[in-house]
């Protein structure tokens, strides 16, 4: 019973810790090339989440392909964002007041969710969500088997993005030094925005994989974005591989917290490694130079 | 002298007028603390729904030349905003009486500043024993408090439901707590054993670690469960999923005091079968009162009322029960709400004892989840 309770546990932790990866990971890619904190990233998942749930429950869509929209309408939302808000402030030459209008996005997003969608909260059941696989005591919904699926291939793809492509050499540069970037012929700006949009998606498709499992109210991104910001912090600012593996690490302590603790304790135990981080290893769980961030 | 009369009758007839008209004018100025934002705003849209119905049919004649209004607030189910919030209500609306908050914390917070004011506050949400024990002359509770319903709730799972053994889940809030901390005692009187008591915060979405704990524990009857709705829909289908309650093949069966609105089990979906609970309304209730309210707001919101929509028409129906008795001020409502006996209201009877606490146990009612995801009255009180 006690190697199946651990097993359980570790399973749990792993899907939760995949989630919290998918919402991390668009505030670390931000703050590499940008280094700017992106506070509205809560409020992109959340309306991902809703843009998953109105497509399932109005167009009639399967779940697998509101994905893909949830992802879709997270890029378009960025890119709209950026173009229309946070371009025009970078311009300004002021770096404080992008970091402010993200505050000042955030609260507009929530609040035009709250009058749109209203407050009581929305029931995201998918066909995936009460079909368990149960083996050797051990039980998997299928919705969590969904989300680690995509949460690899969603790491793979972007993993390959940066590495192998021109456009994601491209963002390395400008993650590096936007100035010489610029000077060797890339336009940062296009980079720049090329980032949200990416980082958009991502936090778009995270609320879809993130509503079957969270409470859907126009407030439900918020409920993860701190637990984000310490998972970045905890990996390193602007370092994806350190990103994942945090995540992972405290969807795992919260998992075994719960059953050795209490869950009471979750936050203290992650804030806690997050403190003892900053104090002992500021760069992250994995150390890397900053200029050679994402 | 006929021109003198003819003068002195009009101004007569001008002076009744003007005084009819002010009568008219004469409004009760009820403030309204509830949750419009944050995970308890479902409170707030539910209640104001209630208080607009209301409100709709008492100003249609008034009441001894009351007309109501009501000033909304958000108190967002917590401590700090609703104790701004009362503050800006106090000091800009100037309110007669007060009603809200939901959320025991908020409204705990809130209690010294209405207090302080000399407003009454008439409560109908919040559980903790800490809101009438030991009594505060401004705050008045019409919903049955904790320890009422934890003792009742205790005592049908030892002796109706034969339970013995029980996991507690609640969140770490005074009303979670004091709710889960009642049933311990009282459970534990009458022969049962509590297994785990489990608290989470209420930024906890995924609660699948703590169904594994729970799944762990052995065989489990019951599952006495105080959180928000929310909260609430994931935990039942976490223990659903974990093979724990009769809606994922297991035994254990989820019960729980006044927290959830109805609609809860059409959302969680099978994983809510058999859930027991306590609700404030019953809509199978067979007096006028609860009959006409539930088809005055059909009529107005083409959907049937909740719990929490009966609450807070009850609040203002009080209030306006108070006036038609001579309350039209702070303090002469205060007085009325203490004196008030024998007032049936939609979510049960109103009988204040001296520490402001509804006495009435026809408040608590019983209903249960059914396989295809409706519910039935139990009719246990």
């Amino acid at each position: 019973m006690t190697t199946t309770i651990v097993l359980q546990q570790a399973i749990n932790g792993v899907v939760l810790g995949s989630l919290y990866v998918l919402v991390a990971l668009g505030l670390t890619l931000i703050y590499g090339v940008l280094v700017q904190i992106n506070f509205a990233h809560a409020d992109f998942v959340t309306l991902g989440a809703f843009a998953a749930y109105f497509f399932m429950h109005l167009v009639g869509g399967g779940y697998i392909l509101s994905i893909a929209v949830a992802f879709v309408v997270g890029a378009a939302l960025g890119w709209l964002i950026n173009a229309a808000i946070f371009t025009p402030l970078r311009h300004k030459g002021n770096e404080l007041l992008p970091l402010i209008a993200t505050i000042g996005v955030s609260v507009m997003m929530q609040n035009v969710m709250l009058a749109w969608f209203g407050p009581i909260p929305y029931a995201f059941e998918t066909q995936y969500s009460n079909e368990v696989i149960r083996f050797a005591g051990i039980f998997v919904s299928w919705q969590s088997v969904i989300i680690i699926i995509v949460s690899i291939l969603t790491i793979a793809l972007l993993y390959a993005f940066m590495k192998f492509t021109f456009l994601g050499k491209a963002l390395r540069a400008v993650a590096q030094d936007r100035e010489t970037a610029g000077l060797m012929g890339i336009n940062p700006n296009y980079l720049i925005m090329l980032t949200f949009v990416i980082a958009s998606a991502l936090a778009g498709m995270g609320g879809a994989m993130l509503a079957p499992v969270l409470v859907l109210t126009p407030f439900a991104g918020t409920s993860v974005i701190v637990k984000a910001f310490a998972i970045v912090i905890i990996g390193g600012f602007g370092n994806v591989e350190g990103t994942i593996l945090a995540g992972l690490i405290v969807g795992l302590i919260e998992s075994y917290t719960t059953q050795y603790l209490d869950p009471g304790l979750i936050d203290i135990v992650v804030f806690a490694l997050l403190l003892v981080m900053l104090a002992i290893k500021p760069t992250g769980l994995i150390s890397e130079r900053r200029e050679e961030n994402v | 002298m006929k021109a003198l009369r003819t003068l002195f009758v009009s101004a007569a007839a001008v002076g009744l007028l003007v005084t009819a008209a002010q009568a008219q004018d004469k409004t009760i100025k009820i403030g309204a603390l509830f949750p419009m934002s944050g995970p308890g705003s479902y409170f707030g849209a539910q209640d104001k729904q209630g208080v607009e119905l209301a409100l709709e049919q008492l100003n249609k004649a008034g009441v001894n030349g009351y007309k109501f209004v009501v000033q909304y607030e958000d108190s967002s189910c917590s401590p700090l905003p609703a104790t701004q919030a009362a503050k800006r209500l106090i000091e800009q609306f100037k309110p007669d009486v007060i009603i809200g908050e939901e959320c025991s914390d908020a409204t705990l917070a809130v209690m010294p500043v209405v207090e302080q004011a000399k407003v009454p506050l008439l409560n109908a949400g919040s559980s903790s024993i800490k809101v009438t024990e030991p009594g505060n002359p401004w705050t008045f509770r019409i919903m049955p408090n904790e320890v009422m319903q934890g003792i009742n709730l205790a005592e049908n799972a030892s002796k109706r439901m034969k339970a013995e053994t029980a996991v507690l889940l609640f969140e770490n809030t005074n009303a979670g707590i004091g709710n889960a901390q009642v049933f311990k005692e009282n459970f534990t009187k009458a022969g049962g054993k509590v297994l785990a008591e489990i608290g989470f915060g209420r930024d906890v979405n995924d609660f699948t670690a703590i169904a594994t704990r729970v799944a762990g524990l052995g065989k489990v009857d019951v599952i006495p469960t105080y959180t928000l709705e929310g909260q609430g829909l994931k935990i039942t289908q976490a223990l659903a999923q974990a093979g724990v309650t009769k809606g994922g093949g297991g035994n254990a069966i989820q019960i729980g005091t006044i927290w959830l609105p109805f609609g809860f089990e059409a959302k969680a979906g099978k994983a809510a079968l058999g859930y027991i609970r306590i609700v404030q309304f019953d809509p199978t209730d067979t007096r006028d009162v609860a009959k006409n309210f539930a088809s005055a707001f059909k009529a107005k919101y083409n959907a049937d009322p909740t719990h929490l929509n009966a609450h807070a028409y009850d609040q203002v129906m009080l209030i306006a029960d108070v006036v038609k008795r001579g309350g039209k001020d702070a303090q002469s409502i205060r007085d009325g709400l203490a004196a008030t006996k024998g007032y049936s209201g939609v979510t049960g009877s109103v009988e204040f004892d001296k520490t402001n606490q509804n006495t009435k146990m026809d408040t608590i009612h019983y209903m249960e989840t059914k396989p295809d995801m409706s519910w039935t009255s139990l009719k246990w009180n």
